[in-house]
Formats: C-alpha cells, sequence, structure tokens
C-alpha cells in the first residue's frame, strides 16, 4: 500500500495542479467576456503596463541574443558544411533552427527568467499584504484586474519579441553569411523566404499562443497560492520557473509533432 | 442585508475556532464583535466579506450567496461593501489617489468624477499633500487613513471594519470616530466592526457578539 501511495501522490499533486490551471484560465476567460466597457481602460493600462514590463524593456536583451545566435547559427554550419556548399542552404538552416524552433523557445525561456518569476513574486506579495482580498472586497474582480491584463501583456509581449528574435536572428546570419562568403541582401532574403512555409508562421503562432498562456497562468498560479509567510516567495518563484520551463519544453514537443512529424 | 447560517470556521493553522454561528442582520444594522486576540474575529470578518470562505454555513449579504458559492466576486455591481482591514489592503504599486479611485472607476463611475470624489476623501483625513504618494512612501498611520478614504469614497452599503483605531495616531482618532458614528447612524448602511473591546464604541447603538479562544459555539447575537 505504501508503495501504491508513493506512486500515486504525486500523479495526484499533478492532477490537482491541472485543475487549478484549467481553474484559472477558465474563471479568467469567463470573467474577460463579462468585463464592462467601462472597466477596459482599468484593465487596459494594467496591460499596458504588463507589456512595458515583458516586452519593451526585454527588447534589447532580446534582440542581443538573437543576433548573437543567428550569426553563430551559420558559423557552425559554415563551418561543418563549407565542402558542401553551405551557402545554398542558408534560409532553410535559419527558418529550420531559428524560426521553427529556437525563436519562440528561447524567447519563452527569456521571459520566463524575467517575467514570470517577476508576476509569481509580486503576485505572492499581494497575496501576502492582503492586496488581492482588498480588490475582490471592493468589487476590483482579481481575474479581471490582475489575471487577465497580466495574460494579455504576456501574449502581445511574446508574439512582438518573436518577431522581433527572428529579425535580429537574420540579420545576424546575414551578416556572418556576408562576411564570410559575400552573400548578397537579395540572395539571403530569398533563400529565407523559399525555405519559409506557411505552416511554420501557423506553428509559430500557436507556440506564441500556448508559450503565453503556460507563463502567466503558471506564475500566477504559484504567486496566488502564496499564503502564510514572506519565505514563500522564493520558493514559488523557483516553481515557477521549473514548472514553466518544462510546459513550454512540453507544449513545444507537442507543436512540433503535430506540424512536422 | 447580513445573513450567517450554521457557520463554522477553522484559523489559518487548520484549527476549528467555532461552529454553528448564526447571525442576521437587517439593513442599517450595527454589530460589534467583540473578543480576545487569536479567537477568529478577522476571520469572521472575512468570511462575511466573502474572501474567506468557511469550513461549512451559509453567508448571504443583500441577498446575494456569498458562501457556498464564489465569495465576494458574486458581490460585483450589486452590493457596495467597504472593509478597512486591521492591517494592509492597500495597493503598494499604486498611489494612494489611484487606490481610492480604482474601485470607484471599477464600479462604473467616470475618470473625473472618481478623481474628484478621492481628492474629497483623502482631504477629509488631511492625506491631500501625500495623495500621489505610494502607500511604503507614508506613515502606518496615513495608509490606515487612506484605507479609510477609499471606503468612505466608496459609499458602501455594508462597511467591515477590523480594529478600527488599530495604527490610527491620536491626532486622527477624533475624525475617524465621528466617521464611525455617521456610518453607524445611517440607516442605509450596516456596520460590522470587529476589537478586543468596545472602548470607545461602548455607546455605539450595536448588538455584540462575543466570540472566546477554543471552539466556542457563540448563540445568536444579543441585542444592544
Amino acid at each position: 500500500m505504501g508503495f501504491l501511495a508513493s506512486l500515486g501522490a504525486p500523479v495526484r499533486r499533478f492532477l490537482v495542479f491541472l485543475g487549478d490551471q484549467a481553474h484559472l484560465v477558465l474563471q479568467t476567460l469567463r470573467y474577460a467576456l463579462t468585463l464592462r466597457l467601462d472597466q477596459l481602460p482599468v484593465v487596459g493600462a494594467q496591460a499596458r503596463l504588463q507589456i512595458r514590463f515583458t516586452g519593451l524593456d526585454a527588447l534589447l536583451l532580446t534582440c542581443g541574443t538573437a543576433l548573437l545566435l543567428g550569426g553563430v547559427t551559420l558559423i557552425q554550419a559554415f563551418s561543418q558544411l563549407s565542402g558542401l556548399g553551405a551557402e545554398n542552404y542558408i534560409g532553410l538552416l535559419m527558418v529550420l533552427i531559428i524560426f521553427r524552433e529556437l525563436g519562440p523557445l528561447l524567447t519563452a525561456v527569456l521571459v520566463i527568467g524575467r517575467s514570470a518569476t517577476a508576476i509569481a513574486a509580486e503576485l505572492g506579495t499581494m497575496q501576502l499584504n492582503g492586496e488581492v482580498d482588498a480588490l475582490a472586497a471592493h468589487g476590483v474582480n482579481p481575474y479581471q484586474y490582475l489575471l487577465l491584463p497580466r495574460w494579455l501583456g504576456v501574449l502581445v509581449s511574446v508574439f512582438a519579441l518573436v518577431v522581433f528574435f527572428d529579425a535580429s536572428a537574420l540579420v545576424g546570419g546575414f551578416l556572418v553569411a556576408r562576411l564570410k562568403h559575400g552573400v548578397t541582401l537579395g540572395f539571403f532574403m530569398d533563400s529565407v523566404r523559399d525555405a519559409l512555409m506557411n505552416r511554420d508562421l501557423a506553428a509559430t503562432l500557436l507556440k506564441v499562443a500556448l508559450f503565453s498562456g503556460a507563463i502567466a497562468f503558471h506564475a500566477c498560479h504559484y504567486g496566488l497560492g502564496i499564503r502564510r509567510s514572506q519565505t514563500e516567495i522564493p520558493q514559488a518563484v523557483t516553481k515557477t520557473v521549473v514548472s514553466a520551463l518544462v510546459a513550454v519544453f512540453l507544449l513545444d514537443g507537442l507543436v512540433t509533432a503535430f506540424f512536422y512529424f | 442585508m447580513l445573513l450567517a447560517d450554521d457557520l463554522a470556521l477553522d484559523a489559518p493553522d487548520g484549527r476549528p475556532l467555532f461552529s454553528g454561528l448564526h447571525l442576521s442582520l437587517e439593513p442599517g444594522a450595527n454589530l460589534l464583535v467583540l473578543g480576545p486576540g487569536g479567537c477568529g474575529k478577522s476571520q469572521l470578518l472575512r468570511a462575511l466579506a466573502g474572501t474567506l470562505p468557511p469550513r461549512s454555513g451559509r453567508v448571504r449579504v443583500g441577498g446575494v450567496d456569498l458562501w457556498p458559492g464564489e465569495g465576494a466576486l458574486a458581490l460585483a455591481g450589486r452590493v457596495r461593501l467597504g472593509f478597512v482591514f486591521a492591517q494592509g489592503g492597500l495597493l503598494s504599486n499604486q498611489t494612494l489617489r489611484d487606490n481610492v479611485t480604482l474601485p470607484l472607476r471599477f464600479g462604473g463611475m467616470s475618470a473625473g468624477e472618481a478623481v474628484g470624489r478621492a481628492e474629497r476623501a483623502l482631504s477629509r483625513f488631511g492625506l491631500g499633500a501625500v495623495a500621489g504618494f505610494r502607500p511604503h512612501a507614508v506613515s502606518a498611520g496615513a495608509r490606515k487613513l487612506a484605507s479609510y478614504a477609499r471606503v468612505a469614497a466608496l459609499e458602501p452599503d455594508l462597511v467591515i471594519l477590523d480594529d478600527p483605531l488599530e495604527g490610527v495616531e491620536s491626532g486622527d482618532r477624533a475624525e475617524v470616530l465621528d466617521l464611525i458614528q455617521a456610518w453607524a447612524a445611517d440607516p442605509a448602511r450596516t456596520l460590522v466592526l470587529a476589537l478586543e473591546d468596545p472602548g470607545p464604541f461602548a455607546g455605539l447603538p450595536a448588538r455584540r457578539l462575543h466570540l472566546a479562544p477554543g471552539g466556542l459555539s457563540p448563540s445568536d447575537p444579543e441585542q444592544p
């Protein structure tokens, strides 16, 4: 019995966690549909703040990372495939490695590190200070005022950051291709365009939607789950990072398998 | 206005506080919840406000079921509730003005009208000069007064005050007491206060509910 219980406990915890996540998502969607027009400016202001922190403030970091990654990807490709006409596969390599996989995935990792942690810590502190209870008691629905704008803010930010990540990686890749093989911009862009397919865009959009939901709701779940003391805050932040990373990698695998397997 | 039926509450550590509480308050009635620290006064207020689910029992405010149900979320747009917590409760990332304005804006008031009402409520407590400051930038006393200003600006149907004079500086007590007396005398407003002993509220026309530690099952509150 003890052995069975030790097997069942983590499964039960995981199912409870999934149930909590589903409840958060459904409640947020439900209350989003009941928002009144006169409440939109208040919720919109909160979403703008989240976009500024998650998107705008992370733009330089994301673009810098992508620029280096795009360049490094092509340096490695050229070093291994220099005898095989690697310059003919520039576009395919960029699309396969950057657009399809690393763009959405690394953007999500950066957002988890910068923003999911901040959201979990902020909501945890608010919970401990009684701010969430005070909001609810005074007629300010926390699903509408706290969760919805964070979700929307992360969604818009992840989408924008993925676009900037891909564009910066292209710039990095082009610079290497230009310096190494004298590739022209026209040839480089044609090569990328030929390799890109509609399903790449569809897969990226689906990943953006799923990743941003996973990031926002993992952070909200662990942040709002804090009840007793300040010492729970770093624990919640750590759990948010680990759990959101696992979710993002899992979703990435599922979407990739769905579109390309 | 307020109905609690067979209410049972637990402390945050899981210890039972009391069970079988029956409570019924008409609109305009006042209730003093009295008892020593740790007997569950704050927990009771939070359950009545819909921010803490009870172990069992039913709570209804203004004809709206809070428990069983979704708590305070069910009151939005139906019953205005104002709660002054013993400590905390102000949004730390908003100015005092925005803290007062937010419930008004969310309730559908225009920005201009909400700011005007917030400024008047803050000025009443001498907080006009610090209205643009965040809670951490003002004294604990000012934070408590800002909580009162938030409730006063909201003009709620049900006012709940947890340890109403805790943290109020001596120079501000008269203003706070005046406001509470006015709420208590208002036939359209229901007032619930929790404190260890009645003190300055001994003469308040209110029913009294005595809680005691050790799982007491309180009966219907005595009449004034």
